[in-house]
C-alpha cells in the first residue's frame, strides 16, 4: 500500500443475498462481468463457493505435509543424537540405534508440528487476527456470522461503486451498503 | 415429492436431525439461548456443587505436596494405583470427544453434527483431569519438565525407549491438538456470538477469541480443508494415544500386564467409556437447556449402538486374555486370572464384567437403546465398570506377582478418593463454565447440515417436476 498513516480510505460495496444458491449464482455471474477484488460472506462453507469465486487450490495441505516432514525429521534426529550419540545407553541389551523404539514420538511430534502448522497457516492465510475491517462499518453485515449471505466488492477508479451497486442490485441483492474504511 | 419436514439425507434413516421448522435465524436464537439467559438456579446449583468438589481436589493436592506422596496408600508390591487408575480412565473418557468429531467427521456421520463440540470439550477437560496424576506422582511435579528433552546442566537426556517417556509425548501431543481442533471449530460460533451479543462487554470479549473472523469465502475456502486435515491428523492420533498409555502396561513382564493384544484392547475400552461418559453429559444437557430436536433420540440411539459395540470388543478382549492364560501354560500368568476371579479383589472384579459385558448387552434391545433413564443408568454403570477395569488391571497384576513372599495388599487412603473425586469436581466446574459461556451446540456446522438437507430436497422435488413434465 502506498497510503500514508492517514492515506486515502477504500470504498467497499456490500451487498445481501437471500440465501446461499443466490450468493454463489450471483458471485459467479459478477466474476464473469468481469468485477474483481470480491469475497463472499456466510455463516457457514458454502458448497461450490470457492469455485465461483475462482479461488487457487488452498496452501494449507502443503502446510500441513511440510509440518509433518518436520515433525517426523526432528523427533528421529533428537531422539538419535540424545540416545545413540550424545550419550549412547544400552537399556536390555538393545542396539544404541533401536529405530523402533523412536516410532512412538516421531509419530506424536508429526502430528503435533504438523496440527500446528494447519491451525497457525490458516490463521496467516486468513491474516487473522484482524480486529478491524471496513466490513464491520456497516451494522447490518453482522449478520454475515449469523444468517445473512453477503458479497463485498472493493470500489475504485475502474470498479467505481455505483457501477457496482447497479449490477448487484440487477442480480437481485436485497439489501446494499457502501462502507469506507482503512484497509488492514 | 414428501413433505418438508419429512427430509432426510439418508432414505434408511427416517428421523430427524435437526429441527426441521428452523431457520438460521431461529437456530442462532434457540442454540445461543442459554448463554444469554442469566444463569439457571439449576446451573447454578450445580456449580456450587462443583466448585465445593474443585475444593477438595485442592485441599488434597495440596496436603500431598505439604506431605509427599506418602500419603497415598500404593506402596510395594503395588507402587501403580489410584494414581494410574484415575489417568487411565480419564485419558480413555476423553477419546470420544475425538472419536466423534474426527472419526465420524471422515466417515460423513451427519449426526455428529450436534454432539461434537460437548464431547470435544469434554476430552480437553479429561485430559487435564487425567494430567493431573502422573504429575503428582513424580514426586516432585515441580521438576516434571525433566521429562522433556533439554539441555540441561544433568548431561542426560530422557530415555527414549522407555513408553513413560512416549506417554509424556503422546498425551501432550493429544492434549494440545484437541485443544487446537476445539478452537479451530470454534471460531465461527465465537463470530456468531460476537455479532448476536446483547452488551459491549461481551461483544468485545468474544471479538477478541473470534480474531476478528468475517465469515469471509476466502477464509472458507482455507478453512474447510484445515477442519478435514485436522480430522484426519486426530484420527491416527487418538489411536496412539491409548495404544501408547497400553504400552506403560504390556512392555512390563507383570502377568497380567506383559500381552500383545493390550492396544486394540485399551482403544476400544476407552472409546465405551468415553461413549458412555457422553451419553451421561449429554441427557441432562439437552433437557436442562431445551436441545431435545438438536441432540435428538436419534443421536442418544446411535451413541448406544456404538456403546453396544465397543462393549463388545472390550468383552472379547477379557475372554482373548482369559485364554491365553491357559492356552500359554504359563503358571504365572493363569495364576494371575485365577486370582482376580476368586481373589481377595474378586468383588471388583465381579463388577467390572457385571458393567462391562452384560450391560452393554441391554443395547441390543430397541426399546433399552431409545429410553432415556435406561440408557443413562446403563452409561454411569459402564464408567464404574472401566474404572473397576483398570484397578483389576493395575493392582490385582501387581499385589501378587511371581514371588508369594513378595505379595501384598493395596487399599486407597482418603487422599487418594479426595484426589480421585476432586477431579471430578474440577471436570464438571470446566463443564458446566463450557455449557454456560461457549456454545454447546456447533451452530455453523448444525446450519450447514440443515442447509444440505432443505438444498438437497430442493434438488429432489426439481428433479420430480421435471419427470413429472
Amino acid at each position: 500500500m502506498d497510503a500514508a498513516i492517514d492515506g486515502p480510505k477504500e470504498t467497499w460495496v456490500l451487498a445481501e443475498f437471500g440465501d446461499p444458491t443466490k450468493l454463489v449464482e450471483a458471485t459467479r455471474r459478477m466474476r464473469e462481468q468481469g468485477f474483481t477484488r470480491m469475497d463472499t460472506y456466510s455463516p457457514f462453507p458454502i458448497h461450490g463457493m470457492s469455485e465461483a469465486m475462482g479461488l487457487p487450490r488452498s496452501k494449507v495441505p502443503l502446510l500441513a505435509f511440510t509440518g509433518a516432514m518436520v515433525g517426523l525429521i526432528t523427533a528421529f534426529s533428537f531422539q538419535t543424537w540424545m540416545n545413540s550419540v550424545d550419550y549412547a545407553i544400552n537399556v536390555g541389551g538393545r542396539p544404541y540405534l533401536s529405530g523402533p523404539s523412536w516410532v512412538p514420538i516421531m509419530f506424536e511430534l508429526t502430528v503435533l508440528i504438523s496440527a500446528f502448522s494447519i491451525v497457525f497457516g490458516l490463521f496467516a492465510l486468513s491474516r487473522l487476527p484482524q480486529p478491524y475491517h471496513p466490513v464491520f462499518e456497516c451494522e447490518a453485515f453482522r449478520s454475515a456470522s449469523t444468517h445473512g449471505y453477503w458479497l463485498s466488492v472493493e470500489a475504485d477508479a475502474d470498479q467505481a461503486s455505483e457501477k457496482v451497486l447497479d449490477a448487484v442490485k440487477a442480480l437481485g441483492a436485497t439489501q446494499t451498503a457502501v462502507v469506507n474504511g482503512e484497509r488492514e | 415429492m414428501a413433505e418438508t419436514t419429512d427430509i432426510v439425507l439418508d432414505p434408511l434413516e427416517p428421523r430427524h436431525l435437526v429441527p426441521p421448522h428452523d431457520d438460521d435465524k431461529s437456530l442462532n436464537e434457540k442454540l445461543f439461548a442459554f448463554m444469554w439467559a442469566p444463569p439457571s438456579k439449576a446451573w447454578l446449583a450445580l456449580l456450587g456443587l462443583a466448585l465445593a468438589l474443585l475444593g477438595l481436589l485442592v485441599v488434597s493436592i495440596g496436603y500431598t505436596l505439604y506431605e509427599g506422596i506418602g500419603v497415598w496408600g500404593n506402596n510395594q508390591p503395588v507402587g501403580w494405583a489410584f494414581d494410574i487408575i484415575n489417568f487411565v480412565w480419564w485419558v480413555g473418557i476423553g477419546h470420544a470427544g475425538t472419536l466423534i468429531s474426527a472419526i465420524l467427521l471422515l466417515f460423513q456421520q451427519k449426526w455428529r453434527t450436534s454432539i461434537n463440540r460437548a464431547a470435544e470439550a469434554m476430552t480437553i477437560f479429561a485430559v487435564c483431569c487425567a494430567g493431573i496424576f502422573p504429575l503428582l506422582h513424580t514426586g516432585r511435579p515441580w521438576f516434571a519438565f525433566w521429562l522433556f528433552p533439554y539441555p540441561s546442566t544433568l548431561g542426560v537426556w530422557p530415555q527414549f525407549r522407555s513408553p513413560l517417556v512416549w506417554d509424556v509425548f503422546a498425551i501432550s501431543t493429544y492434549l494440545t491438538v484437541s485443544a487446537l481442533f476445539w478452537f479451530v471449530g470454534l471460531v465461527p460460533d465465537l463470530a456468531a456470538l460476537r455479532d448476536s451479543s446483547k452488551t459491549k462487554l461481551q461483544r468485545r470479549i468474544y471479538g477478541i477469541f473470534s480474531l476478528g473472523w468475517r465469515s469471509s469465502g476466502r477464509h472458507w475456502h482455507n478453512y474447510k480443508i484445515a477442519y478435514l486435515l485436522l480430522a484426519g491428523l486426530s484420527t491416527p492420533l487418538v489411536l496412539s494415544v491409548h495404544t501408547i498409555v497400553s504400552f506403560d502396561f504390556a512392555t512390563g513382564l507383570i502377568p497380567g500386564w506383559h500381552t500383545t493384544i493390550f492396544p486394540p484392547y485399551f482403544v476400544a475400552g476407552a472409546v465405551f467409556s468415553g461413549f458412555a461418559m457422553v451419553v451421561t453429559l449429554l441427557i441432562p444437557v439437552r433437557k436442562f437447556m431445551g436441545l431435545r430436536d438438536v441432540i435428538t433420540d436419534r443421536h442418544l440411539e446411535n451413541m448406544n449402538k456404538v456403546i453396544l459395540a465397543t462393549g463388545l470388543m472390550v468383552s472379547y478382549g477379557y475372554m482373548m486374555e482369559h485364554f491365553v492364560a491357559w492356552y500359554s501354560a504359563n503358571t504365572n500368568e493363569a495364576f494371575v486370572f485365577i486370582n482376580r476371579a476368586v481373589g481377595p479383589y474378586a468383588g471388583v472384579y465381579w463388577l467390572m464384567i457385571a458393567c462391562n459385558v452384560i450391560t452393554p448387552n441391554i443395547f441390543w434391545f430397541k426399546k433399552a437403546r431409545t429410553s432415556v433413564p435406561i440408557m443413562w443408568v446403563a452409561s454411569i454403570l459402564v464408567n464404574i465398570g472401566m474404572w473397576c477395569e483398570r484397578f483389576i488391571i493395575i493392582v490385582t497384576s501387581l499385589h501378587r506377582d511371581f514371588l508369594p513372599s513378595s505379595w501384598g495388599m493395596y487399599s486407597p487412603t482418603v487422599w487418594d478418593w479426595g484426589i480421585y473425586v476432586g477431579t471430578i469436581g474440577l471436570f464438571s466446574t470446566l463443564f458446566l463454565l463450557f455449557l454456560k459461556f461457549l456454545p454447546a451446540v456447533a451452530v455453523s456446522e448444525v446450519k450447514e447440515m440443515q442447509w444440505e438437507i432443505k438444498h438437497a430436497a430442493h434438488v429432489a422435488h426439481d428433479e420430480a417436476a421435471h419427470e413429472a413434465n
